[in-house]
């Protein structure tokens, strides 16, 4: 079936089997690697992209989902200036340990930043709930977002 | 394997009409993870999302309508919902992640029928109904009456959920309850939830609703607590009573996720709490 949508702000089509899991999709058909497979089961955020603005897990989402909308990941918005932000926020705190996990709390830091943006530890604790990190850095991880809210506003 | 996606609403009802066995798909939070793990295998997919008729949040005289395919982030930033149905915008803060709540809708957590589904016990203390349709059919059904039992319901195979209907004025002056318990605050599956609305007159109970989830073989009411404990104040209410009528109600069985015996307290605990607020 031809899937029509937008990839980090560019038109694409693609013939695919529409229940293919969008995550493969992106790393197959795409070779967008940023996104990782973790659990699989949408619990721990790996695979985390922007669908139509907001955040998502892709590997329980299908080819279909992405048709007629507008998907962004690590890929695109890691050159926005918002996105070269949080990076070097990341970055600073030494936030990043293996960085598996990384990119998708990089998708869920960026959405918060962007929608709200507020420096309050439990509302970035909230909007990254969906992210889990294995190494365990989260303490790091919030302060990086933390200094991010504090650099935009 | 069948996927097909029909161009408009009456072409949906007519597909389906016509198939023997199928899988909508709407969301796909939760059948991508049962055809992952095999529990669903080669199914025929009817694909759901791209129906306008079948989404967004609408008022109707006193009722608030929510199509069955509308986001659980939408339902949680509704302006409306959060006017007239606050508990539903309080309890599902913590329903599973703010990246699942985007894409799982109202009407797959309620037609997938999982025991610990969040929003059931919610929605069955705001005596809530279902709209159900086919090609040739139109039905309410009050959600208390839906399950038949693990995963099963009154749903014909040619037909789905439109809308749920919620009144707007049943609660007025009722003081509500909601509480889950899992492992962790998000994406937690539920250990033991428990629901509720009551309305006191001079400190008697005059009206109550109970319903539990993850303590069945599907969420439902607590009608013989509510009976009894109707019409009496809280010194007139004797706990061992409600604990005979509660062990009649609920069957709380031992799994990965916590046993019957910790289930049980944990359920008398919770509507103990409800009823001295």
């Amino acid at each position: 079936m031809k899937i029509s949508f937008t990839l980090n702000k560019q038109k694409v089509t693609i013939d695919v089997d529409p229940m293919k899991r969008l995550l493969d999709v992106l790393r197959e058909d795409f070779n967008l690697l940023g996104a990782k497979e973790g659990c699989g089961e949408g619990e721990c955020g790996a695979c985390t992209v922007l669908l139509d603005g907001k955040p998502v897990t892709s590997c329980i989402l299908n080819a279909i989902h992405a048709e007629g909308k507008e998907i962004e990941t690590v890929e695109g918005i890691s050159k926005t200036k918002l996105g070269k932000l949080i990076i070097d926020c990341f970055d600073e705190t030494n936030a990043v340990q293996c960085g598996f996990c990384f990119p998708g709390f990089f998708i869920s830091s960026y959405h918060y930043v962007k929608t709200d943006g507020e420096k309050d530890l439990n509302k970035i604790k909230k909007a990254l709930s969906g992210n889990i990190c294995r190494c365990t850095g989260y303490k790091k991880i919030f302060e990086s977002v933390m200094l991010a809210c504090e650099r935009v506003n | 394997m069948k996927f097909i996606k029909p161009k408009d609403i009456n072409n949906l009802y007519e597909t389906i009409d016509n198939m023997d066995q199928q899988y909508l798909l709407a969301g796909g939070t939760d059948i991508n993870v049962q055809i992952k793990n095999g529990t669903i295998r080669d199914p025929n997919i009817i694909y759901i999302s791209h129906l306008k008729e079948l989404s967004g949040i609408e008022e109707e005289n006193d009722s608030i309508l929510i199509g069955s395919t509308t986001s659980f982030k939408d339902i949680i930033e509704s302006r409306i919902i959060k006017k007239h149905i606050p508990l539903i915008h309080s309890s599902l803060q913590n329903f599973a992640s703010p990246l699942i709540q985007t894409s799982a809708t109202i009407g797959g957590n309620i037609a997938n029928g999982s025991p610990t589904a969040d929003v059931i016990p919610i929605l069955l203390v705001l005596d809530a109904k279902l709209k159900i349709c086919s090609k040739a059919t139109n039905r309410e059904v009050f959600l208390k009456d839906f399950f038949t039992g693990y995963k099963k319901n009154v749903m014909k195979n040619n037909e789905l959920i439109t809308k749920i209907i919620i009144s707007k004025n049943v609660r007025h002056k009722y003081q509500t309850f909601y509480q889950k318990v899992g492992s962790r605050n998000s994406l937690a599956i539920a250990k033991v939830a428990v629901a509720g609305v009551k309305k006191v007159t001079k400190e008697k109970i005059t009206d109550i609703k109970l319903a539990v989830g993850s303590l069945n073989e599907y969420p439902r009411r607590l009608f013989k607590v509510e009976k009894y404990v109707t019409g009496k104040t809280l010194t007139e209410i004797d706990f061992n009573k409600v604990d005979e009528s509660l062990q009649q109600e609920i069957t709380p069985i031992s799994d990965l996720r916590s046993d019957k015996e910790y289930r049980y307290h944990v359920c008398v605990n919770l509507i103990r709490t409800f009823l001295n607020e």
